[in-house]
């Protein structure tokens, strides 16, 4: 955990869109027209096209967290039972059933 | 200072945006930011070409642009926590078929069990319906010994322990029997084999003289017995056979009456 969360804290970073847009600006106050400006807003527009690919391939967020909460009860729910029922039926008398040679 | 109307119509959006997914949230917002920083841009750019300042309304979209990039931030975060719950729900899931197919494993034996059990339910019904018409018909024992000593007491099912070739005292019947009986009448079989033909037989039956039966010296029979020498009593395993001259024509009329009687069997 210790080395993930910095990592969480970098990718977080990595996201925010902000940082483009002030280069953005700061490219428009120092030249108006010129190629750095298209630069400055090609690179936020492939930044955003990115973030979209990435959102689509992240796993597990096709539904909200309360939902995907429910679901992972569920399925510890289901887990439970059967390991129960495996239980009971384990403890169960049990005969030895000669194999027939 | 009036509102945006881009926060006014996303603030109407934000109940229905807790109801939805994750992924459409954050593409939602990752519109939004798109939106507002290309507003933001060109409002910027549109001011300074034509150097009029719009305090208010630029400030206002960046503030918009601030707070939904911290709310995409804020939803990443959201998307990798629930990437790591996607993980766990994997690992339950493979459990949860693991379980499963051990389920199914029990239910299978449980069902050959079942199959087992049938089986000798119905066998033990079986022998159950035996056992009580075995009651219903019962013979008592005495009546079965009865009947087995009258079986055995003409030796129909083994000869006595004393035969000897030549005993006419067989556990099968005989040519003259066979001939008497049944099968013999409906051959019309002529029964004058029976004239010196197998005297031994004719013996068994019962039916002729004491005159014609025939004197074996090998014979058990008290009449033998007494007509042996003395030596043959107790001297007889004193002496090898082959010294005794009396003993070897014995052994050469008991190997010939043998053979006569096996052929006779036949």
């Amino acid at each position: 955990m210790a080395v993930s969360q910095p990592r969480v804290e970098k990718d977080s970073e990595d996201c925010s869109l902000l940082p483009l847009v002030h280069d953005v600006i700061k490219c428009m106050d120092k030249d108006k027209d010129g190629q750095d400006v298209h630069q400055e807003l090609m690179k936020l527009k492939t930044k955003i096209q990115k973030a979209r690919e990435q959102i689509s391939n992240m796993p597990g967020i096709d539904s909200s967290p309360q939902e995907q909460q429910q679901q992972l009860a569920t399925l510890r729910e289901q887990v439970r039972t059967k390991n129960q029922l495996l239980q009971k039926y384990k403890s169960l008398c049990m005969f030895d059933v000669p194999k027939a040679s | 200072m009036t509102s945006h109307p881009f926060v006014v119509e996303r603030d109407a959006n934000m109940a229905t945006l807790a109801e939805k997914s994750t992924k459409e949230r954050l593409l939602s917002v990752l519109d939004d930011l798109e939106v507002l920083s290309r507003e933001l841009i060109e409002m910027l750019a549109l001011s300074r070409s034509q150097k009029l300042p719009q305090p208010g309304e630029d400030t206002q979209i960046l503030e918009l642009l601030v707070q939904r990039d911290k709310e995409f931030q804020e939803l990443m975060e959201v998307a990798q926590q629930q990437g790591k719950v996607h993980q766990e729900m994997q690992v339950l899931e493979k459990e949860v078929e693991k379980r499963d197919s051990d389920i199914q494993q029990l239910q299978k034996q449980l069902k050959e069990a079942e199959h087992i059990l049938a089986t000798a339910v119905y066998q033990a019904k079986e022998k159950l319906k035996s056992i009580e018409k075995a009651r219903k018909g019962s013979i008592s024992s005495e009546e079965i010994i009865k009947y087995a000593h009258r079986i055995s007491a003409s030796n129909a099912v083994c000869a006595p322990l004393n035969w000897v070739p030549g005993d006419p005292r067989r556990p099968y019947p005989t040519d003259l029997e066979m001939r008497s009986g049944m099968l013999g009448h409906m051959a019309n079989l002529p029964s004058n084999g029976m004239n010196g033909h197998l005297p031994g037989d004719a013996l068994a039956a019962g039916r002729l003289p004491d005159v014609l039966t025939p004197h074996y010296p090998w014979q058990p029979s008290d009449v033998s017995v007494g007509m042996l020498p003395p030596h043959h009593g107790n001297d007889f395993g004193l002496e090898p056979p082959g010294h005794n001259k009396e003993n070897e024509d014995d052994v050469e009329a008991m190997s010939t009456d043998s053979s006569s009687s096996s052929s006779d069997s036949d």
